[in-house]
């Protein structure tokens, strides 16, 4: 089995595109919460997205053409474009074939499937524009990652809602340990949209201003979007190109709840935790950090905080969200926790919970509230749960 | 890669439910035929862009599930879990508390449910208030809707996922599905792929198409995978190996689509260790016999033209199902049953996507390892 590093990352955040503005976003505790502008929110009672409004396809983009493909391609193919130069990789010099997209999303095109439900409204079926319908397949995220990078591996986009980003990484893992590929290309896309913001805000789940893990007047999600891919090489190969590794990537584990579509079950998440640490071989007592999956929602933060203290005990490590900053980037959520537990590692801080005020009794954990702490961190667990119960839990780990 | 095994299967097609229907509609249908499919009728109230379309008539889940935890369900999400009940039974997998958790569910898809993630838009764009949507149908506007309500159902708790694949969408899952099972992330894998029959599919395959030979259809197609050497629960007869799953992709499309296409073939023909004269008959996306964007490149790999099966002709076109229905005919067909011949099931998405696997098929009946 060879080991896995993580060479380069990529994230385009409502809090900064690139390492670096992301990196220091993530230690200011900035928040990328606006007012809603990629739909218009009049008759919305709640009006805030984390929207990514810096972002400049035309600019980012070299082979992909921003009118060919839709938003959420566009994030996944800049995000690609920036792990890839921030691994300083030349990718003549990977064998074609060896180096793949791996990408996972909540909702695909989800705008363009709004811009098509409104010419439908408007004039009928008939009336859809057909070159606006072959930007809606969601096989397109990993597509345009292939596109931009002109990669000739496997294309692959994984659709398990909010954990998906989670899965690609995951099965990116089994691909260069399994000496199927040089390189990979994981991580996960999602756009703001109505029919999301909606329905969050249906089942009571959707936060008026800001988003507050973790606190306990905590009252749900705000959405958000983005694009977050990760460089993943093999160790050998990455050594032998001289490579800076971030981080080694350890393991993951993946399963399912199997119980209720929407409400998460506190005994399987444990499981989750246990299968991802016994995958990469480590024990909890070596974890440092846990970047959460921390929705801000009353029963999410509350399942997390169980499954933590069943597997972790009654001292378990710092746990924070960076939802709290970035709001609930759905698809991208999970690769943009695999990139802050790789800053983490890297730049040895936590990054905060912000918006925070009030404890939780109930909970029991240590939220790392509202300022980033320095931290030797050796060892980060990246939680990811979703809508279907799919669990999945990424290992990161300090290069040796 | 020592592949995978089937130790039953299901399909859900405008056949009918359940493989004797598909077997049945395969012995009646005549050489090269093209299938109209049956009439709309009143299914929809909108106005379609045929009058006939691949669907099950009058399909309702609840006739098989009951009622129980059905009321929410959409189109593509009843097919799916009615699919996956006929294929665990047809497998004979007998499910406890202790292997649930060693069963996983892959399932391939374009999109989900459009209809209901249009819909769901629809009533925030025309509602008085944008709110006032219901919040019970909210997952089903996420992809992976479908697989999660096969997992509540028979309880399987092994990892669960959802593969956007459109047309190679089937081959994504068979090569997801026999890498969980080799890293031994499960024993056992659930792998399909569904799409429904709504107006939003029949439009943009309308819109869209690069034919209008055949019309839009849907789908459900599941088979259950394990490894060969199995333990019993998983069902004790083999149908079919799985030898090998290549994906790639060609950038720009065109002729790198074209090599990537044929590196898939050699891929599959080498892990498995066979020969490309084995190859007896390749399962294509296409839908003409003029067209072999697909079939051309494989015969240029394989040195000779083997028999080439177009399932859409048949069955419409059924996006990332196509390939679950194309599995579903190499095992339900009498006519070409030569047990050990090998082929190949093969697609070619509208980027650069490509795929191929190649699958062995057992004595009828399976090899009974009871």
């Amino acid at each position: 089995m060879a080991r896995v590093v993580v060479t380069g990352v990529g994230p385009v955040s409502s809090i900064g595109i690139g390492i670096a503005a992301f990196a220091e976003a993530l230690r200011t505790g900035r928040s990328g919460i606006s007012p809603i502008t990629s739909f218009d929110p009049a008759g919305f009672p709640h009006r805030n997205a984390g929207e990514v409004q810096t972002f400049d396809p035309g600019a980012q983009l070299r082979r992909v053409d921003p009118a060919e493909w839709g938003r959420s391609s566009q994030f996944a193919a800049g995000a690609a474009r920036l792990a890839l130069a921030d691994a300083r990789l030349d990718l003549t010099s990977v064998a074609p074939g060896r180096a793949h997209a791996i990408m996972g999303t909540t909702s695909g095109e989800s705008a363009v499937a709004e811009a098509l439900t409104a010419q439908i409204i408007d004039g009928g079926f008939a009336a859809q524009d057909p070159a606006l319908l072959t930007q809606l397949p969601a096989n397109r995220l990993a597509n345009a990652v292939s596109e931009e990078l002109g990669l000739s591996g496997e294309s692959l986009t994984i659709a398990t809602a909010c954990s998906a980003s989670n899965y690609a990484i995951g099965y990116a893992y089994d691909l260069l340990a399994g000496g199927e590929a040089d390189v990979v290309f994981a991580g996960g896309a999602d756009s703001v949209c109505r029919w999301a913001h909606a329905g969050f805000f249906r089942l009571g789940a959707l936060a008026k201003d800001a988003c507050t893990p973790f606190d306990k007047d905590r009252a749900g999600i705000i959405t958000g979007e983005g694009g977050a891919v990760l460089t993943l090489e093999t160790y050998d190969h990455a050594r032998k190109r001289g490579a800076t590794v971030y981080a080694e990537l350890l393991g993951y584990g993946v399963n399912c709840d199997a119980i209720h579509p929407v409400t998460p079950d506190a005994p399987t998440v444990a499981e989750c935790m246990r299968i991802a640490h016994r995958n990469s071989g480590i024990a909890p007592s070596d974890v440092d950090y846990i970047c959460a999956h921390g929705t801000g929602t009353q029963v999410n933060d509350l399942v997390e905080s169980k499954a933590v203290i069943e597997v972790f005990g009654e001292r378990p490590p710092p746990i924070s969200s960076i939802k709290s900053m970035l709001g609930h980037t759905m698809g991208a959520a999970c690769g943009f926790g695999a990139i802050a537990s790789t800053v983490a590692i890297d730049r040895g801080f936590l990054p905060p919970t912000v918006n925070w005020t009030t404890a939780d009794p109930e909970l029991g954990v240590d939220p790392v509230p509202n300022a980033a702490r320095a931290a030797n961190v050796r060892v980060v667990q990246n939680d990811g749960f979703a809508f279907g119960g799919n669990n999945a839990i990424v290992m990161l780990g300090a290069p040796e | 890669m020592s592949g995978v095994v089937v130790t039953g299967w299901s399909a859900l097609t405008s056949a009918g439910v359940g493989v004797d229907a598909l077997a049945k509609r395969l012995a009646l249908a005549e050489a090269g035929q093209v299938e109209k499919g049956h009439e709309i009728g009143d299914l929809y109230e909108e106005p379609m862009p045929a009058a006939n379309g691949h669907f099950l008539p009058s399909f309702s889940p609840r006739e098989h599930l009951g009622r129980k935890g059905t009321s929410t369900f959409d189109r593509a999400t009843g097919l799916a879990v009615v699919c996956c009940q006929e294929a665990l039974r047809e497998a004979g997998v007998s499910l406890d508390d202790e292997v649930r958790p060693r069963i996983g569910v892959v399932l391939g898809t374009s999109l989900g449910s459009f209809k209901s993630t249009s819909d769901y838009t629809r009533e925030t764009l025309v509602q008085d208030k944008p709110y006032l949507v219901n919040p019970m149908l909210f997952p089903n506007t996420v992809m992976n809707c479908a697989a999660g309500q096969v997992a509540i159902r028979f309880g399987l708790r092994g990892a669960n996922t959802t593969i956007a694949g459109g047309t190679l969408g089937f081959l994504n899952v068979l090569r997801y599905a026999g890498n969980a099972i080799e890293r031994g992330h499960v024993d056992v894998v659930v792998a399909g792929a569904v799409e429904e029959f709504t107006p939003h599919r029949a439009w943009a395959t309308r819109l869209t198409g690069a034919t209008d030979v055949v019309a839009a259809g849907e789908a459900a197609g599941m088979f259950v995978l394990a490894k060969e050497n199995t333990p019993e629960w998983a069902g004790t007869r083999q149908r079919a190996g799985v030898l090998a799953v290549a994906t790639a992709y060609g950038p720009g499309g065109g002729e790198a689509a074209e090599t990537a296409l044929a590196g898939c073939v050699h891929r599959v023909l080498a892990k498995a260790g066979v020969e490309a004269s084995e190859v007896s008959t390749v399962y294509t996306g296409e839908v003409e016999d003029g067209d072999e964007r697909e079939f051309g490149p494989i015969v240029r790999v394989l040195g000779h033209r083997p028999d080439r099966v177009m399932v859409k002709r048949l069955f419409g076109e059924c996006d990332a199902a196509s390939g679950a229905v194309a599995l579903g005919v190499l095992l339900a067909e009498d006519r070409d049953a030569r047990p050990g011949g090998l082929s190949l099931l093969t697609a070619r998405g509208a980027d650069g996507a490509v795929g191929a696997a190649i699958v062995r098929r057992y004595a009828d009946g399976g090899l009974d390892r009871g």
